[in-house]
């Protein structure tokens, strides 16, 4: 156990209230059309053809509600299994895919679009044997700090790539940014910047300030030591 | 009477079909999806009941409701909360809403709870109208 692993209740605990909280959104979506379709129904039969676009409507968005839903048990699925195993060999591309989706909803409340630079299943699969849990957590902390400096309307892209050996995550803004120079200060006084420094440490990592491009650079080793 | 419903909530899906289920029992409802759009809206008409979440992105729910009661403090304000945020609900009554409800919420709960809250707002109205004939009159001499 290392010192990073206390803190991974508290970060399952976000995620899945998130989540779970999109769920409650999804199923609320589900009742209330099939609410409708039954109190047209119970109008009169005459009602239903008057309303029948309102019917069909509510259909469509049933089913739809019914594809967000599973897409996010899946999710949530796959990341309740990240504690599985201590120790897994990991689809870094798959791993923020995974981490983007789940973040979508804390990056939505910030007014801010988060996308991945890679889309699924393009390019080599980047695989590294690391904390599954704990990557997510150092994937998950860089949002934060991102979150902290952009204003409504910014954009977050993630994207991967091999450096020297290493594996390396750039997780990379955009919008209404002050200069670099300002824009490193204030990602290294907010508050989850030394929470990311610790968890990237853990993974015998690293977490850098990007010096080229408004971002952070996370670098993670092949393998880490038992 | 028909009663003025403003639903302000980020899920345009849930908002439209609640909307939906509302006028069909002869509600006149408009929707927002943000906080600014709804005072956009507030600005723009008289609502007797506000149904507000209390989570969105952008201008929460709290900032709104004041911004809401400046602007119109006799409409009645309802907050839809969900279990994280109960506390800033609470916050809410105590700045002036009316009531709250938890989410997902049942709209025959919900269809009680403007009703009701339709009612105090058009009381307070009439005790207002009275005091303003009982002033004119007094003003007069009559």
């Amino acid at each position: 156990m290392n010192k990073c692993t206390n803190k991974e209740v508290a970060f399952f605990g976000k995620i899945t209230a998130g989540i779970t909280h999109e769920m409650k959104n999804v199923l609320a979506i589900i009742r209330e059309s099939s609410g409708l379709m039954g109190d047209i129904i119970s109008i009169s039969p005459e009602a239903i053809v008057k309303h029948q676009e309102k019917i069909q409507n509510s259909m469509v968005r049933i089913k739809d509600q019914i594809e967000r839903g599973i897409g996010l048990t899946d999710r949530l699925n796959k990341f309740a299994h990240s504690t599985d195993e201590t120790l897994s060999k990991i689809d870094l591309r798959e791993a923020i895919e995974q981490l983007v989706t789940l973040a979508q909803r804390f990056a939505r409340l910030k007014h801010v679009v988060l996308k991945t630079m890679t889309p699924d299943h393009e390019g080599p699969p980047v695989t590294l044997v690391t904390r599954h849990v704990q990557l997510q957590m150092a994937l998950f902390a860089s949002l934060e700090c991102c979150f902290t400096v952009l204003s409504a309307g910014g954009e977050i892209n993630v994207g991967i790539r091999k450096l020297e050996g290493k594996n390396v995550v750039n997780v990379v803004c955009k919008g209404d940014l002050p200069g670099q120079s300002e824009f490193v200060r204030n990602i290294s006084e907010s508050e989850n910047w030394p929470a990311l420094q610790e968890i990237a440490a853990c993974l015998e990592g690293s977490a850098k300030l990007d010096e080229t491009a408004h971002g952070i650079v996370l670098s993670f080793p092949d393998e880490i030591r038992r | 009477m028909i009663i003025k419903v403003l639903l302000v909530d980020d899920e345009k899906d849930f908002v439209e079909t609640l909307a939906q289920r509302l006028e069909v029992r002869d509600f006149d409802v408009k929707t927002a999806f943000d906080g600014d759009q709804a005072l956009g809206l507030v600005r723009e008409f008289d609502f007797d009941v506000i149904i507000l979440d209390v989570l969105m992105p952008g201008k929460d729910g709290i900032q709104t409701l004041k911004e809401i009661k400046d602007l119109r403090p006799l409409a009645h304000v309802i907050m839809l909360t969900g279990n994280a945020t109960v506390d800033t609900a609470i916050e809410g009554m105590k700045l002036g809403a009316y009531d709250y409800l938890m989410k997902p919420t049942e709209t025959e709960i919900l269809v009680e709870k403007i009703m009701s809250a339709h009612k105090i707002k058009a009381e307070h109205e009439e005790r207002i109208r009275q005091a303003e004939i009982k002033g004119l009159l007094k003003r007069r001499g009559w």
